[in-house]
């Protein structure tokens, strides 16, 4: 049982560290909290059963579609809001983003109504092993994500693009003086936060089903993830997804299933009480 | 006399900048800079004397004016592009990326400026060569640094571009008696290996031990420029206070 859970919050942590790394990377370049982007994985998850469902793609060709679509919307929001606004400080940025926010849930209403979609797919047996139940679900997610992350830190780590990434992030007017152009940082970044919320959101609408209101579901543990992690910290918005998911699920065990989502609020308000910069935003010198 | 016939590594020509909407805060100033010299820019606070490095980097567009380097005009460029041109640009404090490592912050230092002649394995070599402590331990975290440390790895990542003209803006801004020493002999070091120094420094004692000329600014104008040993402590506080405003 406990076993059972454990696995099972692990997997939902994977499915937030997705969101979570581009909640951090786009907070670390651009320096505000993006609050689109649970509406920007609800529209990938659409974008992707549009592949899957009308146009007949299997659903990992309609993830790959998905991931394009969004990088293209991701780096659309930029050129007509965001950008325009990028001196205007970071509480200003906030309300554009929740205006973002309303736009994209609210095409999502418009063109597909308040139903709820499946993806077709076939169901299959879950797998048996040591007693444990792991779902064909959990499987993709979980083998998605841990690629996703790996290819991701490759990026930020091992290449001159993450070098320009991170330099941007710390120093953006040094950057420029490097070669590094700010601009075109900031759109690679969006066009990466594209992407890695439409997998997301094909994985959270193989998980549950896509609806509207799917990515709200998971916007405060993606922040709450983020977070925790230190927002700007790549490295700790994955630790802190998968702590986010392992509290939701073992949170059952002394607490009705609908309030999970107070484990996120507790985690946030814990933070925000005792070590604002959350677990790895220390690691980052400030001096 | 000579120098009039030889291209100055640095001209500036009626150059106006100022921020937002405000008024100019550099109004209007020339200069003629030799090649393989250095000139301390010096002047009390709120003089512009930041304000007219930035510009000269092109970090702020400059209002009116123009400026070459080496005879070529960069009133236009971009921050990036000027170092194309040969300006490199050392800011006062947050001048090295202090999250990156010490390799990194070298790497990053050329990598992005494709094309500039001189940039290689060979102008890494001698850049060393200056700054030997600092490729000792390249998988520090450049921010654990101490504030001499830092200002070398400035030093020596803005001299990887091999610039023609480096702009310096108070480097002994936050540093201990000693290492504004050592940071001086270090620009000295630089003048020598040929490159043209301008110097903006607070400190005007230390930035006169290495100037070879010095322009004092005050409100933003070009109020004096002799060469370094010309000049007495008692002209300068004649020029710092008593023609300010």
């Amino acid at each position: 049982m406990l076993a059972q859970l454990i696995l099972n919050g692990f997997v939902t942590g994977l499915l937030l560290a997705l969101p979570a790394l581009a909640l951090t990377l786009t907070f670390g370049i651009l320096k505000f909290p993006n609050f689109a982007i649970g509406s920007m994985l609800t529209l990938g998850s659409y974008a992707a059963w549009i592949g899957n469902s009308l146009l007949g793609m299997p659903l990992a060709v309609a993830a790959i579609f998905a991931a394009l679509a969004m990088a293209a919307v991701a780096m659309l929001s930029d050129v007509l809001v965001f950008s325009r606004l990028r001196d205007r400080g970071s509480i200003t940025l906030l309300v554009a983003s929740m205006g973002i926010s309303l736009i994209l849930e609210n095409i999502c209403r418009f063109g597909f109504g308040n139903s709820t979609r499946n993806f077709v797919f076939d169901v299959a047996r879950p797998t048996r092993w040591h007693g444990l139940r792991i779902n064909q679900e959990q499987l993709i997610t979980a083998v998605v994500v841990i690629v996703c992350v790996i290819l991701i830190q490759l990026l930020l780590y091992a290449s001159p693009l993450g070098r320009a990434m991170r330099a941007v992030a710390d120093n953006p007017s040094l950057a420029a003086v490097r070669g590094v152009e700010r601009q075109t940082i900031a759109r690679i970044t969006w066009c990466l936060a594209g992407c890695l919320t439409a997998l997301s959101g094909v994985l959270a609408g193989l998980d549950r089903a896509v609806d509207p209101l799917l990515g709200w579901n998971y916007q405060i543990p993606i922040f709450a993830a983020a977070i925790l992690g230190g927002l700007g910290s790549p490295t700790g918005a994955i630790v802190g997804a998968i702590v986010i998911g392992l509290a939701e699920e073992l949170s059952s065990l002394i607490l009705p299933t609908n309030y999970r989502q107070v484990v996120s609020f507790a985690v946030i308000l814990g933070l925000l009480l005792v070590r604002t910069q959350g677990l790895f935003g220390g690691k980052a010198v400030r001096k | 006399m000579i120098a009039a016939r030889v291209t100055p590594a640095l001209s500036v020509h009626g150059l106006r900048a100022g921020y937002g909407n405000g008024g100019d805060i550099v109004c209007g100033i020339d200069l003629d800079q030799s090649p393989e010299t250095i000139l301390a820019v010096i002047g009390p606070n709120g003089s512009g004397k930041s304000t007219f490095v930035k510009a000269l980097a092109g970090l702020l567009r400059p209002r009116a004016g123009t400026m070459a380097v080496t005879g070529n005009d960069v009133t236009h460029l971009s921050p990036a592009k000027r170092v194309m041109a040969g300006l490199a640009y050392v800011p006062q404090e947050a001048n090295i990326f202090r999250n990156l490592t010490i390799r990194e912050n070298l790497k990053l230092a050329t990598e992005f400026l494709r094309g500039r002649t001189g940039v290689g394995p060979a102008q890494q070599a001698q850049v060393m060569e200056l700054f030997p402590e600092i490729a000792q331990r390249p998988k520090l975290l450049a921010g654990n640094l101490s504030g001499g440390q830092r200002q070398m790895l400035a030093f020596a990542c803005a001299l990887l571009a091999n610039p023609e003209v480096l702009l310096l803006d108070e480097p002994s801004a936050g540093l201990s008696p000693k290492f504004v020493g050592e940071t001086m002999e270090a620009v000295a070091r630089v003048r020598e290996s040929g490159v043209t120094v301008l110097l903006v420094e607070q400190n005007v004692s230390a930035a006169l031990r290495v100037a070879d000329e010095v322009m004092v600014l005050v409100a933003g104008r070009k109020s004096l420029r002799v060469p370094a040993k010309d000049i007495s402590n008692a002209d300068l506080a004649d020029l710092f206070f008593a023609k300010a405003g």
